[in-house]
């Protein structure tokens, strides 16, 4: 029989023979125990050890909030920014040396909130940079309030009632502004994330990846594993992300299939 | 000043080529060998009606500020100019178009506001280029003509500078022009020989270098272009905006880019972001972009990341006076935003030093690891100069970046302690040399350390940096012979120039007086300018600013209490008001 520490034992020898260690630094992520960001962690550690990048021609630049601390966690160069400025900054990394490869990262609050107007600007310029944004649907890192894109009804300590405004939905932005490379994913399925990051890493020009994940500690209401796990599914077997058109009735009809919704070809 | 001093102002109506026609004059001045300093103040609406005045000072000597008083006046519009009347000198001359379309009540005319010992020409302006161009287009440079007579300028100074504006426009415009202006002249020479003056006499300047009109935003440009600027990213804004557009002409040529961003957040953010990943970036703002800029500049100030920012001020606060000059950006340049976050911030005082301050302002950035500030304003903008054009050597363009031994490869400490504050900085792309910047406090690899002795550290660290950066920075410059003064007075920015011309014309009035200029505002050159104003009875600090910006930033360095001279006027401080103030503490009337 295994005991609980050979369970751990033999966890911590696959990731270690994953070589996904090297992607990680060895600062521990400060997210909670049972936290999506994991899953998405290790989708993007896997895409940058999957296409062999190397790791000193990386850049990760951050917005604040729990994805904010990304970079400390990745064995990559990393610019913490500010909050909702993460894309900006990206951008100048990215013109100052396009041989680097550049992910944004953030979370709802940071990308849709803060920032939300630097979303359409990027993905009109259309430089190759990477965006992850980590939707949870919550501000987090100040302990639960709701995010622009939290559904109706949610009660915080910010929104004893249940809040009343309609929530944005970033698949659906970022196809309305026109980005090149639109995948939806869930934290749930980092095998998922990692395969889609490579191709969206490929695609020369603006990606954008909306990544459905839970925030265990602060929403037990809405967006729960459980939840979120009966709304996902898989895109159809016959989808082509190449219809524009398709991609965004399929947006549009409140469905939750994941996977890359839209590539322009 | 020197023998020839005269200002002169050309006003209308927007459309009537009010602005052209002062840049024709500035040209054609210049080219015969004289100093001309010009700034045009023009309407902030694009369309609809506005007066339109252009300003410009010659003269033998080398010129650092505008006048109030006017000497001669070109009116292209008599209902426009009624406004300029209480600037014009005892003695100056009215050139007015004795013919205008509408007849204006001569009670409400131009002619009869003005004093009797004014010379008032009428020239028909209008007529004359009709019958000579068959259009009243030219008649700007029919008044130019009359002028270029009655003042003995070398009429072939302007033809030149005629036909190199208006020959790429065509043989049959260029014509009209070259008629019209020559109309001006012919009638000036039939009809007013007895108002000819003696012909003005440039300087014996010999074979010097040639002498370009420079405005202090094309010089900001060029000098971001010399320095080796590969991104520019900016948002338009008023008195901005002229940089971005010759970059955007100029910088591609490079093999650099100009992007126009969304907003002034995203372009600070992208001038960090290049400068992070090793390449020279610029953005140019005024006033209320700068205000949006503050916290991501003091994430450069945290996270120890280069950003040059041009700060054009304008009139404010919030949109304030987009088309006006103030001085009133400096505390928030200096001290805006969030926590304790010291940067460079410099000014320069005139258009060459707007191409020096801003060739160095990259490599301040990157040798000190910080934003650096450059301010500018709208009178330092948009006013032209004849200067020889400044050229940046390799030592003030070289790389300023102080990279990482390789030895330290995999054991690297970005924020490391040193003596200096500098640490040295990894560029992305650095094998061995990996790290995260964060404008959270760290430690010196860069951890997120909330410690208290980790954070008195590392904020001293910042400081203690940038205090050093004072070896590098330009020391005030004092004028006046040394020693001790009755008054002393200290300038900043564009109001420096006046500053200056005011002291020595006290001077020249037999008063002990001094002038010191500052264009290092932080750090400061504290013991300098400490030493300046203790050997100084009175201390005066003129500023386009309403509380005294300057005079708040290093009053505490005199030990009595100063005298500040506030104009929020939207146009710039004109010597002899300084002057005035000056008598008036030191308790001389006006001689």
């Amino acid at each position: 029989m295994k005991t609980p520490g050979k369970v751990l034992a033999d966890k911590v020898k696959r990731i270690k023979d994953s070589k996904l260690f090297s992607v990680r630094s060895e600062a521990l992520p400060t997210w909670c125990p049972g936290c999506g960001y994991f899953g998405i962690h290790y989708g993007i550690n896997n895409a940058i050890q999957g296409l062999g990048l190397d790791h000193h021609r990386v850049v990760v630049v951050s917005g604040i909030g729990c994805a904010g601390r990304y970079p400390f966690f990745s064995n990559t160069y990393g610019l913490h920014t500010v909050h909702g400025r993460a894309l900006p900054v990206a951008t100048g990394v990215k013109l100052a040396n396009p041989e680097l490869t550049v992910f944004a990262v953030g979370g709802d609050g940071d990308g849709l909130g803060i920032g939300g107007g630097h979303i359409p600007h990027t993905a009109r310029r259309d430089i190759n940079i990477n965006y992850v944004l980590f939707d949870n649907s919550i501000y987090g890192l100040t302990k639960g309030q709701p995010s622009p894109s939290s559904p109706v009804g949610f009660k915080t300590k910010a929104s004893p009632a249940g809040t009343t405004d309609q929530p944005l939905n970033a698949t659906l932005m970022a196809l309305a502004y026109r980005a090149g490379f639109v995948a939806r994913l869930f934290a749930g399925d980092p095998e998922g994330i990692a395969a889609a990051l490579k191709e969206g890493i490929r695609h020369q020009g603006f990606s954008f990846f909306h990544v459905y994940t839970s925030c265990v500690t602060f929403d037990k209401q809405f967006k729960t594993w459980e939840n979120l796990k009966k709304r996902v599914r898989p895109l159809p077997g016959d989808y082509d992300p190449g219809d524009y058109k398709k991609a965004m009735d399929l947006v549009l009809s409140d469905d939750d299939s994941m996977g890359i919704i839209y590539r322009r070809s | 000043m020197g023998r020839v001093d005269l200002t002169i102002e050309i006003c209308g109506m927007s459309g009537d080529g009010t602005i052209a026609a002062g840049g024709l004059l500035n040209l054609a001045v210049s080219k015969a060998g004289f100093s001309v300093l010009a700034f045009d103040s023009y309407p902030a609406e694009i369309r609809g009606f506005g007066r339109c005045v252009t300003r410009s000072r010659f003269s033998d000597q080398e010129l650092k500020a505008l006048t109030d008083s006017t000497d001669v006046l070109i009116s292209l519009d008599d209902e426009q100019s009624l406004s300029r009347v209480p600037f014009l000198s005892a003695g100056a001359v009215v050139l007015f178009d004795s013919n205008p379309p509408t007849p204006v009540e001569e009670a409400k005319s131009l002619a009869a506001r003005l004093s009797p010992g004014m010379a008032v020409l009428g020239v028909p302006f209008r007529d004359l280029a009709t019958r000579a161009s068959g259009s009243p287009r030219g008649r700007n440079l029919t008044a130019l003509g009359a002028l270029a007579v009655i003042l003995g300028l070398p009429e072939e100074h302007f033809e030149e500078v005629i036909t190199a504006k208006f020959r790429p426009k065509g043989e049959k415009v260029l014509e009209a022009n070259l008629k019209s202006f020559r109309a001006g002249c012919d009638h000036a020479r039939r009809e007013l020989a007895g108002r000819i003056r003696e012909p003005l006499r440039p300087p014996a300047r010999g074979e010097g270098p040639e002498r370009v009109m420079l405005s202090g935003n094309l010089a900001i440009a060029q000098g971001a272009l010399d320095a080796g600027l590969r991104s520019y990213y900016g948002y338009p804004i008023t008195p901005a905006t002229p940089i971005m557009e010759y970059l955007a002409k100029k910088l591609p040529e490079k093999g650099g880019r100009v992007v126009q961003m969304e907003d002034e957040i995203s372009s600070i953010g992208a001038v960090l972001g290049s400068f992070f990943a090793g390449s020279r970036a610029m953005t140019a703002t005024s006033g209320p972009g700068f205000a949006l800029m503050t916290e991501l500049i003091t994430h450069g100030v945290m996270s120890e990341t280069p950003a040059v920012i041009i700060d054009a001020q304008r009139g404010g606060p919030a949109t304030g006076l987009p088309t006006k000059t103030e001085q009133s950006d400096l505390t928030a340049a200096v001290f805006g935003g969030p926590g304790d976050s010291p940067r460079i911030v410099i000014a320069p005082t005139d258009v060459t030093e707007c191409y020096r301050y801003t060739v160095k302002s990259f490599q301040l950035a990157e040798k000190y690891q910080t934003p650096v500030i450059v301010l500018s304003d709208f009178y330092l903008d948009n006013r032209v100069e004849n200067v020889v054009m400044p050229r940046a050597t390799e030592e003030e363009t070289a790389d300023g970046n102080l990279y990482p031994d390789p030895a330290e490869a995999g054991r690297y400490r970005r924020f490391r302690l040193t003596e200096t504050g500098i640490s040295p900085r990894a560029i992305p792309g650095t094998e061995g040399f990996l790290f995260a910047a964060t404008g959270l406090e760290h430690n010196e690899r860069g951890i997120p350390n909330y410690d208290p002795d980790n954070h008195q550290k590392m904020s001293s660290k910042r400081l203690a940096k940038i205090q050093s950066a004072l070896a590098d920075l330009e020391e005030p410059v004092e004028t006046g012979g040394g020693g001790e003064y009755d008054l002393g007075a200290v300038g900043w920015g564009s109001t420096w120039g006046s500053v200056q011309e005011a002291v020595d014309r006290a001077r020249e009035e037999g008063l002990k007086v001094g002038a010191l200029k500052v264009t290092s505002l932080y750090p400061l050159h504290a013991d300098l300018v400490r030493s300046f104003m203790d050997r100084c009875a009175e201390v005066l600090i003129p500023e386009l600013n309403l509380e005294g910006q300057l005079a708040t930033l290093i009053g505490h360095l005199f030990c009595g209490d100063l005298h500040r001279l506030n104009r929020v006027t939207g146009v710039p401080i004109a010597p002899a008001v300084i002057l005035d103030k000056i008598r008036e503490i030191l308790g001389k009337g006006q001689r």
